[in-house]
């Protein structure tokens, strides 16, 4: 297999969209374009991720529609759709064709409109990813799957509703030094957890998660321009390298899990990726998770293996996950503050890393980071692409 | 609409798994028999959602994951004015989605 290079990444500031959907990815795809300065080179393949253009903007076949407005023809395009993993899934469609010699430069488009319909088209649209019979006919969302998930691992571990606040406080803080993410709002425990206002500011979504739980909804876009070695070098690129891709599926009903705390597709993507990558956990400088449900950013970082199993509320007690902190975790804002346009999301992680390891990401840059991992979280974990970025010195 | 909720005994090997698989989890075996589901059995977690999906016009929908005795596991609605993990219930049939007046019907359940 031939190496894959990440050689642009830029996206569109994520929100409300006042573009129609071909031109908000048009724009998150030309900041990658400009990025990678590609010059005469040409793109070779369009990948686009998309989770539910088809139903919620009545457009289907958006990947030829982004080649025809960047005039990209005759590239060769196509849509993935994977839920809420498109974006990772992608990714590993365009690092495919690469590795295997089929194309020399591919775009990887995320583009998500959400905002296009009203909430409870948004959350029904989402919730239609669940396990028809036995999930969804009882009115099972993604916020209800989080639900009861939460409650079952924080009696579990001891985890409680003040960890998931400094999950969200530190997102909401990291987004602020981001001018890509859609909340620009700082929070704090007393306004969303020991204020008696704080009934009233962070109502219940699914309990025991909160508003201040959930990820907003998002309309945004997010782009990589992918390269081989040959290209890469030929352009004098920055040397981000996909060191490792890893995938797994889990049960689709999470009832049917034998341990439901235990995300089970998360630690073998994970430990895929790593393995490929010849890395281990400790070895990762910054983090971003999929913290579509703050409960979420604390359950990944130890199926990835950064804490022991129980352990990570600790560690976010400690700081240990902020921008200051050994590993900090989605400094970008996360899901939770940076927005979740869900086709853009797994795209949008691996351009924030992009920037992290070129040193690009003003104002919130980890320093010296050369390793970097990314989490992709399908379904509620019923598919999950895991990513492990390194930076190669010249 | 069937007013019945079945699982699935895997005939080779029976297991019996909830919901449908064309193949058993087990022991890859292909063929299989409803098995009613029914009974009584223990909360496992439930949630109470206000992120309601579309067919529904209450407030809040109380949703739970019950683990009936003999180990299967089942979601559904949870009919109980005061929940608590551990909880004895026991399953009923009842309506849980109307979309376009269109009953649904499936699991709920009550205290035992
Ligand atoms: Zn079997």
């Amino acid at each position: 297999m031939r190496s894959v290079y990440v050689i642009g990444a830029g996206m569109t500031r994520f929100g409300r969209s006042e573009w129609p959907l071909v031109d908000l990815a048009a724009a998150a795809s030309l900041a990658a374009l400009h990025h990678a300065n590609l010059g005469k080179v040409p793109v070779n393949a369009v990948v686009v991720a998309n989770m539910g253009a088809g139903r919620i903007n009545r457009q289907t076949a958006i990947a030829s529609a982004l080649v025809d407005r960047l005039s990209l023809w005759p590239a060769a395009a196509e849509a993935v759709e994977n839920g809420p993993a498109s974006g990772a899934s992608a990714v590993k469609v365009g690092y495919q064709a690469i590795a295997s010699g089929m194309a020399d430069v591919v775009l990887v488009t995320g583009v998500e409109m959400m905002r296009a319909v009203d909430g409870l088209e948004a959350t029904d649209f989402v919730a239609s990813l669940s396990q028809p019979e036995a999930e969804y006919i009882y009115g099972v969302t993604l916020p209800s799957l989080a639900g009861l998930f939460a409650r079952l691992y924080m009696d579990r571990y001891g985890v409680e509703r003040k960890h998931l606040a400094l999950v969200a406080i530190k997102n909401h803080d990291n987004a602020m030094k981001n001018p890509y993410a859609h909340i620009h709002q700082p929070i704090t425990m007393e306004g969303i957890l020991t204020s008696p206002e704080a009934v009233v500011n962070n109502p219940p979504v699914a309990e025991p998660l909160h508003m201040f739980d959930c990820c907003p909804v998002s309309d945004g876009a997010a782009a990589v321009v992918l390269a081989s070695e040959e290209v890469a070098a030929k352009l004098g690129a920055a040397r981000v390298a996909i060191a490792g891709i890893g995938q797994a599926t889990d049960t689709h009903a999470v009832h049917e899990r034998q341990d439901p705390t235990d995300l089970k597709a998360v630690r073998l993507a994970s430990a895929a990726a790593f393995d490929k990558a010849g890395l281990k956990p400790s070895d990762i400088d910054v983090a971003e998770l999929h913290d579509a449900f703050t409960i979420l950013e604390i359950a990944e970082s130890e199926a990835a293996g950064f804490f022991k199993v129980g352990q990570a509320h600790k560690a976010i007690e400690r700081g240990e996950t902020k921008l200051t902190g050994k590993l900090p975790i989605n400094p970008s804002g996360g899901l939770k503050a940076k927005g979740h346009p869900v086709g853009a999301t797994g795209v949008a992680q691996l351009v924030e890393l992009t920037w992290q390891l070129r040193g690009e990401a003003t104002g919130r840059q980890v320093a010296k980071a050369k390793a970097a991992y990314a989490c992709n979280f399908g379904g509620f974990g019923n598919n999950v692409v895991a990513t492990v970025l390194r930076k190669e010195e010249r | 609409m069937s007013e019945k909720v079945y699982a699935f005994r895997c005939t080779a090997c029976g297991l019996v798994s909830y919901p449908k698989h064309a193949v058993c989890p087990k022991c890859r075996g292909e063929t299989f028999e409803p098995v009613e589901i029914a009974g009584e059995g223990a909360v496992l977690t439930y949630t109470d959602v206000y992120a309601l999906a579309i067919d529904y016009d209450t407030r809040y929908l109380r949703l739970a994951i019950v683990e009936l005795d003999g180990g299967l596991r089942v979601t559904g609605q949870l009919l109980d004015e005061s929940p608590k993990v551990g909880k004895r219930v026991r399953t009923t049939i009842g309506v849980v989605r109307e979309p376009a007046g269109k009953p649904i019907y499936g699991l709920q359940f009550v205290p035992a």
